[in-house]
Parts: structure tokens; sequence; C-alpha cells
């Protein structure tokens, strides 16, 4: 009894969690979109993450949280910084948007915004198919997986970097 | 698990040890020697080729991710053929001062593409499916910046690899709607969970559109024309031949398999889909001057001839696309190895360019006729029965609007393409391309379209045989 009581209070406790992260996250990919530098884009885009990998230790997906921080906080933001830095760009040669363009992204941004929303009414007839297992997010699980079901795709993505490899040699040689 | 099983997976693994070999090979074979190269490699693959046509058992390995039977090897094979085509007509191409040092390269990255997309044929579910199309696009994209002293072929590969990551993204979130609606990524078990609620169709939709853009039907087209331009042209014939064909291919299975009970879902987006597609990219055909463009918009169009088979969901519907593919695989090939063969002697790459052809090189453009007759349906060549078949499948399932709009866009088409033959046939020009004998490899490469156009048009056995291995969703 004593423990159920218990849950209800974990439960609430990560409901809190979770809007603090969501309005966090919002926020964040709102500022993304509307701030005028690109370079604040990219920090609040690295905000964005940061909230990403608390949803994903609230789901309980460890690994995958670290793993977001170091491969996309860590060393996508910062190829992205590179970039931006190199590209120096400015006022003058910002792509210019006529109106027309504008109102048609709104309109069909706005729209595809109300197909999703409206396709998530009947979500919640689904039922989980498995029961919650504690341990799923775990580097020791994942790495079972990853080694016996899902040997065989990890075995193509190798093929996969290796001809990625090639391509970059390929666009990099110089005769 | 026997080791034997894992020659269900030849096609692939032969494909591996190959591209292996020439990473190999490119250590001992460089500067003046890489012309065995080319050799090794077109010879290597000819030997696969042979090998795909071996019988195949049907199976599945590693938990259902990976399927074969006679009719995926199939499948493999007409890629197969494809790819051997396009090699031996890229031969001349790298012998140039400027490809040459890049050859094994070139090779690599085809052979691992075509790995990718023999994974993505052979997919049991959408894991290994999204996989394969992954390993089939990326290396195609450094492909087509493949001469990077051309500031078209480094915006052709930029654009490709921009819009194919979009793409991928949204077919990726289509695919997540409907394993987070469905919980399985197998395609037999989404099959049976799927119930066409809102959000698992919004699922198939954005699945949808990273077809559709891979197939470049038409809101998803507008990367093609420039891609196909800038690309070298033997990379452009084997983005419009074979990467085109294998995603007809996967996305038949499918839809025919894992969409099966929704075909009223599918068959409303598609026929809609096939006209603006028919319609559209014929009417930016016929405005094209360079012969790559051109192509291009003819390969939108005929896509759209496709999907009017492919919307039947019946077993005859799977034989039409099938045979189409077959079909179109050589008559394409055929119109882009005459233009390849052309560009490579003279460097010119417009219509206009072409006129008076027939007094200079006759044979070119008597293939290149062939071709184009093929790619427009005319009677006694083989794009005409493949043509007919299709629409025969769609009028089955009482399709007759849509096959009336399919019928007069084929009229519409043979109008662009008797442009070409125009040219080359009646048009005056002071400045014809002068007579040019082309080396060996690319008047093989050019005989085997032909008699590939031929021997699919009348060989009716070829169509039975792949009547009886297809099957209906319905």
């Amino acid at each position: 009894m004593n423990s159920g009581i218990k849950l209800k209070k974990t439960k609430r406790e990560m409901f809190k969690l979770f809007i603090f992260l969501s309005i966090i996250m919002l926020l964040a990919a709102i500022m993304v979109v509307v701030s005028k530098s690109p370079v604040s884009s990219i920090i609040h885009l690295i905000i964005a993450f940061l909230a990403m990998a608390g949803h994903f230790i609230l789901l309980n997906a460890q690994f995958l949280a670290i793993a977001h921080i170091i491969v996309y906080t860590g060393a996508i933001m910062v190829l992205f910084l590179f970039v931006i830095m190199l590209l120096n760009l400015n006022k003058e040669n910002e792509p210019h948007k006529t109106l027309t363009t504008k109102l048609a992204a709104v309109i069909s941004g706005g729209l595809l915004f109300l197909v999703l929303l409206a396709s998530l009414k009947g979500v919640n007839a689904i039922k989980p198919l498995n029961k919650f297992d504690s341990s799923i997010g775990l580097i020791k699980v994942l790495g079972n997986e990853l080694f016996t079901k899902f040997i065989f795709p990890f075995e193509i993505s190798s093929i996969l970097f290796l001809s990625a490899m090639v391509g970059a040699v390929l666009l990099a040689k110089k005769n | 698990m026997n080791p034997v099983n894992f020659l269900l997976m030849r096609h692939e693994l032969l494909l591996t040890a190959v591209a292996m070999i020439i990473l190999i090979a490119e250590i001992f074979f460089s500067g003046e020697k890489k012309g065995w190269i080319r050799t090794l490699s077109i010879s290597l693959f000819f030997i696969i080729t042979l090998i795909g046509f071996l019988p195949v058992d049907s199976g599945s390995l590693f938990g259902g991710m990976y399927n074969t039977n006679a009719l995926i090897a199939l499948m493999k094979n007409i890629l197969n053929i494809g790819v051997l085509i396009v090699m031996i007509q890229s031969n001349t191409w790298l012998k140039k001062e400027q490809n040459n040092y890049k050859t094994s390269e070139f090779f690599l990255l085809m052979i691992s593409t075509l790995i990718g997309m023999n994974f993505m044929i052979s997919a049991g579910d959408f894991l290994m499916f999204y996989l394969g199309i992954e390993l089939a696009t990326i290396p195609i994209a450094a492909m087509a910046a493949f001469e990077m002293h051309k500031s078209k072929s480094a915006e052709a590969g930029i654009k490709l690899i921009l819009s194919s990551a979009l793409s991928s993204g949204i077919m990726l979130y289509g695919i997540s709607m409907i394993y987070g609606t469905t919980g399985s990524l197998y395609f037999s078990e989404v099959s049976e969970a799927y119930t066409s609620s809102a959000l698992q169709t919004l699922g198939f939709i954005f699945f949808f559109a990273g077809m559709g853009f891979k197939i470049s039907l038409v809101p998803f087209q507008l990367w093609v024309a420039d891609v196909y331009e800038g690309a070298p042209i033997n990379v452009t014939s084997y983005l419009s031949v074979i990467s085109k064909g294998a995603a007809v291919f996967i996305f038949t299975i499918i839809l025919y398999t894992t969409f099966n009970y929704v075909s009223y879902l599918w068959q409303d987006v598609i026929s809609i889909i096939a006209v603006l597609t028919m319609t559209i990219g014929n009417l930016f055909a016929i405005r094209q001057k360079n012969i790559k463009r051109f192509l291009a918009f003819s390969s939108i169009s005929q896509a759209g001839f496709i999907l009017v088979g492919l919307i039947s969901g019946t077993q005859m519907g799977m034989t039409s696309v099938i045979y189409y593919i077959l079909v179109y695989i050589f008559s394409n090939l055929g119109a882009f190895g005459v233009a390849t063969a052309i560009s490579n002697a003279t460097g010119k790459e417009n219509i206009d360019e072409y006129n008076r052809l027939y007094h200079t090189n006759p044979k070119l453009s008597l293939t290149m006729m062939l071709a184009l007759f093929s790619l427009a349906g005319i009677p006694p060549v083989a794009g005409f029965f493949g043509k007919f078949f299709l629409f025969t499948a769609a009028a089955k399932q009482e399709f007759y609007v849509l096959v009336f709009i399919a019928v007069s866009n084929a009229v519409i088409s043979l109008y662009y393409y008797l442009l070409v033959v125009k040219a080359m046939f009646i048009n005056k020009s002071d400045t014809p391309i002068e007579y040019f004998k082309s080396d060996f490899m690319t008047r093989l490469g050019l005989l085997i379209c032909i008699i590939g156009l031929v021997v699919t048009g009348f060989a009716s056995y070829i169509y039975e045989y792949i009547n009886s291995l297809s099957f209906g969703s319905l």
C-alpha cells in the first residue's frame, strides 16, 4: 500500500520534470528558428538537445542520453559552429525570400502541424505490447541486443561507413 | 546456425567480396596500370551476374531480417544486368586522363550502392530496409560529384545528398510512427497490426513521400533535373535506371505485403500521383534542349507509367511492373549509351547538335531510335509490350479514367521522343557531328541493350516466368 503511494508520488514528480524539460525544449527550439544570428541559433539548438537528453533519462535510457550528448551536443554542434564561422554569414548574402514563399511555408507548415495533432487523437487506444522493463535502456542490455538480435544490421552499417569513407576520399583526391 | 545457410545471401556476399578485391587491387595497380582495374571489375562483375542466375533456395536469415526467394533473386539479377551495362558504358569515360586516377573508387561506390539495393530488396523489416536505402543513396552523392573540377557536378552531389537526407528523415519519421503504433518493424507483423488509424495513415504517407523521392514522383521530383544534368552521364544513367528500378521493386513488395490490407488507401494516393507524374514529366520534357535533362524528365514520366501498373494490386500488376523495369533498363540505357558515346567523342550534349546524325553515324542513330521507340511504346519494340501490360493490369481493376489519361500521356510522350528522332534523321545542319568510331566496350554496351530490347519484346517466356513468381495483394 505504502509503495503504491510512493510510486504515485514519483510519477507525479516525473511528470513535473517532463513538463519542465518540454517547456525548455520547445522554447529553445522556437528560439533556434526565430533568432537572427546563426551562432545564437546553434546555442539554442544545444539547449534543446540537452533537454532532449533529459527526456531520454526520464525514459530510463541512460546510454542513449549520454550518446546523444556526446555525439550531438559535442561533436555535431562543434562542426556546425565551425561551418558557420567559415561561411562568414552576414546580412548581405542572406537568402531573400518573397512574401508568397513565406506565406506558403507558413500555411503548409501549419497544415502539417494540424494533421500531426489530429492524427494523435486515437493514439490512447493503443496498448504497449511488452511490459515495462526497467533494464531496457542500460548499456549491457543494449550491447546484448546489438550483438545478438541486431548483429546483421550492425555489420551492414560497416559497409555503409566504408563506402562513405571511399566517397570522401574520392571527393578529396587530387591527381 | 549452419554456415551453408549464408549461401542464401550469395548475391550480397559476392558483391562485398568484389568490393574488397577492388579495394586491395587499388594498392597494386596505380598510375599507368589503372586499366587493369577496369578490366578486373567488369570481368568480376560479369562472373557475379552469371552466378546470380543459378537457382536459389528461398529462406530467411537473422530472424527474418533477410529474406530471399526466386522472385527476389530475379529482381537482383535484373539489377545486376543493368549495372553490368552501366559499367561497360562507363569504361571509355573512365579511360580519360581526368577520370583515370579515380577508377577504383567509381567501381567501389557503384558496387556498394548495389549491395545496399540488394539488402533493401531482401529486407524483411523496416530497419534493414532503411539501412539498405541509405547504403544505396549516400555513395551515389559522391559519384554525382565525381567530376569535381566542374561546378555543376559538385552542385549535383550537394543537391542530391541534402535532398535525399531530408527525404530519408521524412521516411524515418513515417516508419517511427508505424513502429510506434504497431509495435513491430517486421513487414509481416506490421501488416497484421496495421489498422489504418489516423497516425498509421500519416506514417504511411510519410513513408510514401520518402519512396516518392527515390522513384522521383511528382511532388518530390524537383531535385531530378539539376542532379541528372550536373552528374557525369554514366552516373545519371545509373541513377535513373538502377536506383529507380531498385526503389520500385522494394516499393512494390512493401505495398503488396505490408500494406496489402489497406490497398484502398494507397490506390487513392497513387492514382493522383501517377496522373501528376506522367503529365508534369511529359510537359517539362517537351521543352528540354539538353539530352540529359530531356532523359531526366522522360524518366519522371516513365515512373508515372510504372505507377499505373502498380496500382492494380494484382499478380498481373506486379508482373507488369517487374517486366517494365526490365524493358526500361534496356531502353533507357540504350538511349544513355548513345548519349555517352557522343559525349565521349565530341563533348556535345544538346539535342539540336544531334541534327543530321543519321548521315554521319547511322548505326548510333538507329540504336537511339530503337531505344526511344521502346521508351515511347511503339509496337514492335519491347517497350510497347511493357506499357501494354501496365495498362491492362490497371484496366482489369477498372481504373478506366487513369488508363485513359495514361494512354493520352503516352501519345504526348511520343511527340517529344520523335523530336529527337526527327533531329537525327530529318533536320538540316551545317555542322553535323563528324563520323567517329566508338571503341569495343561502347559498342558492346549498346549491343547488349539492342539484344535485350529485341529478346524481352519477343520472348514471351520471360513474361511468363516473371508472372509465375509474382504475387498480388488482393
